[in-house]
């Protein structure tokens, strides 16, 4: 679903990414850890090209992030295309970003509607379904700003959701909530890969990553120190920079 | 808990200090006061018959329609061309960013009064204006006196330099909303307009919405500036009539009274469109003056800022 190879970004001349491999296959549910400014956040935006890349190759579904090749040239993709491949991945971010000036129902059929012209009532049907299965189904015409953290970030994978993305990217869901409220999120993600969601998810939840994940990726510096399956990298880290980060956060 | 099983002790009851300067300041305020509103009320050149006369005169009522008139008509152009302009100016092309940047630099950098002058004068350099498309026959011109009538040119003058201030207003606002806003809007797959259209401009609003007030407010005023090109408004109106007149004082207070008058109905409306503007935004609508007025009767004080809802509970895991 997702593939890199050799991922280069730089922000100036801060070489952000240092070449990054991996790939994610369908219904494979990746966790990425590592210390802040290692780099995991930023490769997430280049999946669905909040960030460009410098070098490399970054691909999803086959298909090139942000660019189009033909013979061995590349071509930029036009803000239409760009803006087309960008509603099929769904991003939830570390402090939600919901739309404060619409209530929750309304966040959630906005783009439905808007940018892929669905009527009303066909976008509200699944809004509604999807905030029950977030376990919001009370909250629907509730303003954000009477949400807890918790319940806001459901509200934003619901609306991530709602666009019935073929990729989920989680950009530390859980890193801005109160520890009590952090359940409740992790639960909704759960079930999402229980449901065979193609999930990539930079995060600090340990637990989530050992229990949920099908593979565990551990960053530092901009590049990739150890990939594998959860249980052994948590278990059984095999580089030195590994171990001495999961000491400080296990 | 012990302690929270102990009886709570009485509501203390103590003699209040008295603010001796507070009262001492107040009546001296209030002695000015009355000292200026009975000079004036009093002044034997002043001649209130002719401000209460001429208060509801023909001339002088079709004044105020032409002030409103033109007060609407350039706060549209000006808002309208203003979100363009903002628009614009944070546009990724250099080009459309530049001539934001010297459409604003232009229009706040000379006087209003001038530029409608500008306006008014305009056929003095272009006795003809015409649009057409070259190397074809298609063109249509005019002639620039009867194109740009007195109204006109101060319509223009007012809303074009108007504009300019909205721009920067506007700019304002959009750049007050949060990025992730934009983020989250491009990663639902919202194209540049339609987030800007659907997501950034209604919450800027909250931050637009109280200069453009101010800003209607003072262009009510300003349309007074019409005089230099003869346009019928208000203020023309009193001093054609205290030219013939010589009632110059009683005028100038009979245009006064009215601006007044309609600068106090703006100021009420701009505090409830703020409020609209507020939602999502505040827990619970401020309430209105008179929902205030209401429960200042029933209680016999100002109510204490408490939120109208109770804070939102937060949920427990389960």
């Amino acid at each position: 679903m997702v593939k890199a190879e050799a991922v280069h970004k730089s922000f100036g001349r801060l070489e952000v990414l240092r070449g990054i491999d991996l790939e994610v296959a369908p219904k494979e549910v990746m966790c990425i850890i590592g210390p802040s400014g290692s780099g995991k956040s930023t490769f997430l935006r280049c999946i669905n090209h909040l960030e460009k890349i410098d070098a490399g190759r970054l691909s999803v579904d086959g298909e090139l992030v942000g660019y189009k090749q033909r013979g061995d040239k590349l071509y930029e993709l036009p803000d239409a295309e760009v803006c087309k491949k960008r509603s099929e991945i769904g991003m939830v971010f570390q402090r939600f970003n919901l739309f404060p000036h619409m209530t929750a129902l309304d966040n959630v059929i906005e783009a439905p509607m808007r940018v892929k012209r669905e009527n009303r009532a066909v976008a509200s049907e699944r809004a509604r379904t999807l905030l029950e299965r977030v376990g919001l189904g009370d909250k629907v015409n509730v303003y954000p700003n009477h949400l807890s953290g918790g319940q806001q970030q459901r509200v934003a994978i619901a609306r991530a959701l709602a666009m019935q993305p073929k990729l989920m990217l989680f950009d530390e869901p859980t890193s801005a909530l109160d520890p009590e409220l952090v359940g409740d999120v992790l639960d909704v993600m759960r079930g999402l890969a229980d449901d065979g969601m193609t999930m990539v998810v930079v995060t600090h939840e340990m637990g989530f990553a050992r229990e949920v994940g099908d593979s565990l990726v551990f960053m530092d510096g901009g590049v990739i120190v150890e990939a594998g399956k959860p249980r052994d990298v948590l278990a059984n880290p095999q580089q030195e920079r590994t171990r001495s980060f999961l000491s400080k956060v296990l | 808990m012990p302690d929270a099983v102990r009886q709570r002790p009485a509501a203390i009851e103590a003699v209040p200090v008295r603010h001796v300067g507070r009262w001492v300041a107040a009546v001296v305020v209030l002695a000015i006061a009355a000292e200026i509103v009975y000079t004036l009320a009093t002044a034997p050149n002043l001649k209130w018959s002719v401000v209460s006369h001429y208060l509801t005169h023909r001339l002088i009522l079709q004044g105020i329609v032409t002030t409103l008139e033109l007060t609407v008509l350039s706060m549209l152009i000006g808002i309208v061309l203003g979100v363009v302009l903002a628009v614009m100016r944070l546009s990724p092309n250099p080009v459309v960013s530049w001539v934001s940047w010297i459409y604003i630099w232009f229009f706040r950098g000379t006087p209003v009064l001038v530029q409608i002058f500008l306006w008014f004068n305009l056929a003095l350099v272009l006795p003809f204006i015409g649009v057409g498309i070259p190397f074809t026959s298609i063109h249509w011109q005019a002639n620039t006196n009867t194109l740009i009538a007195p109204f006109m040119a101060a319509t223009l003058g007012l809303g074009f330099n108007e504009a300019a201030y909205m721009a920067e207003i506007v700019r304002a606002g959009i750049i007050s909303v949060e990025h992730g806003q934009t983020e989250a809007a491009q990663a639902l797959g919202m194209t540049r307009l339609l987030l800007m259209r659907r997501i950034v401009l209604p919450q800027a609003m909250r931050v637009i919405i109280p200069p453009t007030g101010n800003e209607t407010i003072s262009m009510l005023k300003t349309t007074s500036l019409a005089f230099v090109a003869a346009v019928p408004e208000l203020f023309t109106r009193s001093q054609q009539i205290a030219s013939a007149t010589f009632e110059i004082i009683e005028l100038a207070f009979v245009a006064s009274i009215w601006y007044l008058a309609m600068t106090s109905i703006l100021t009420v409306g701009q505090y409830y469109l703020e409020r609209y503007f507020a939602r999502g935004a505040q827990r619970g609508l401020p309430p209105t003056p008179i929902q205030r007025f209401r429960r200042m009767l029933v209680t016999f004080h100002a109510p204490p800022p408490v939120p109208e809802e109770l804070p939102v509970r937060l949920e427990r895991p389960h």
